[in-house]
């Protein structure tokens, strides 16, 4: 018979996933980068309404908030009509 | 531990597949009509896709002792064409009767374009025509709220439909209360 293990605390989710947050983020950075630094960039990083969603996103990621990942799809999905 | 799988595309799953699945305990799979990788050119390719998955497969599955059944359907991802989609849709009511078909499945949308929603609103009228069970499909690549919106209102607005006998899969955070809440599987 399998033995029942308790829910995981907090600290220890944390340990496991700190890794693939930490080059999450280091990635994201570094895609930014890459943007700015091209013909345009600082126009584009300005202007562009896929990166005014992400700024979104990222403000959300940093709030005291619960279900950030349906908050999150819900800021990436599209609020155009059906197709006529 | 037995168990069903209720979401698998066996045609293209090799026979070692099918060995680990039954030594980790499948006993039954429901595998939903799918696209092939490539477009089809003709209704009668669809023919032989449906023979294969009502003949061929539940023969491969049951030498390792698992059951196979399938949805019929023309998928999303084909339903562009919606002459080429039509001609398919005809193939569909005199399969219903086989005892390895679940319901129409997996039916839905992919791009969310008219063409897609006129094929899936032809392929709700025979579920319903035929008392079927519908198994939908909601888009991976482009809006799945849109999709999942759009999908749930066409079934929501047909009253012969009962969310009861529809399971909708593919749902994530943002969609699974639309389907939950207007009680259909999820």
């Amino acid at each position: 018979m399998l033995e029942l293990k308790t829910m995981p605390n907090a600290e220890s989710v944390l340990d496991h996933q700190y890794l693939e947050m930490r080059w999450r983020a280091l990635s994201l950075a570094a895609d930014l980068d890459r943007i700015q630094r091209a013909a345009g960039g600082t126009e584009v990083i300005r202007d562009d309404l896929r990166l005014f969603k992400l700024r979104r996103v990222f403000e959300l990621l940093l709030s005291d908030t619960h279900d950030r990942a349906e908050q999150v799809q819900m800021i990436l999905s599209d609020a155009t009509p059906w197709p006529e | 531990m037995k168990f069903i799988d209720p979401h698998i595309h066996c045609v293209s799953r090799t026979t070692d597949d099918y060995l680990f699945m039954a030594r980790a305990g499948v006993v039954a799979v429901s595998e939903p009509a799918f696209w092939a990788g490539y477009d089809r050119s003709s209704a009668a390719s669809f023919g032989d896709y449906f023979r294969h998955l009502l003949d061929i497969e539940p023969k491969r599955a049951a030498k390792y002792g698992i059951d196979h059944y399938s949805w019929l359907c023309i998928n999303a991802k084909e339903a562009e064409n919606v002459e080429l989609s039509r001609e398919v849709i005809k193939l569909i009511p005199p399969l219903l009767d086989n005892p390895r078909v679940l319901g129409i499945g997996e039916i839905g949308l992919n791009k969310n374009t008219r063409n897609e929603i006129t094929v899936f609103e032809e392929q709700v009228e025979i579920a319903a025509k035929h008392n079927q069970l519908i198994l939908i499909h909601t888009p991976h690549l482009e809006d799945k709220h849109k999709g999942t919106a759009i999908i749930t209102s066409i079934l929501k607005n047909d009253k012969r439909i009962r969310p009861e006998r529809v399971l909708i899969d593919h749902c994530e955070e943002h969609t699974i209360r639309i389907a939950r809440e207007n009680g259909f599987w999820a």
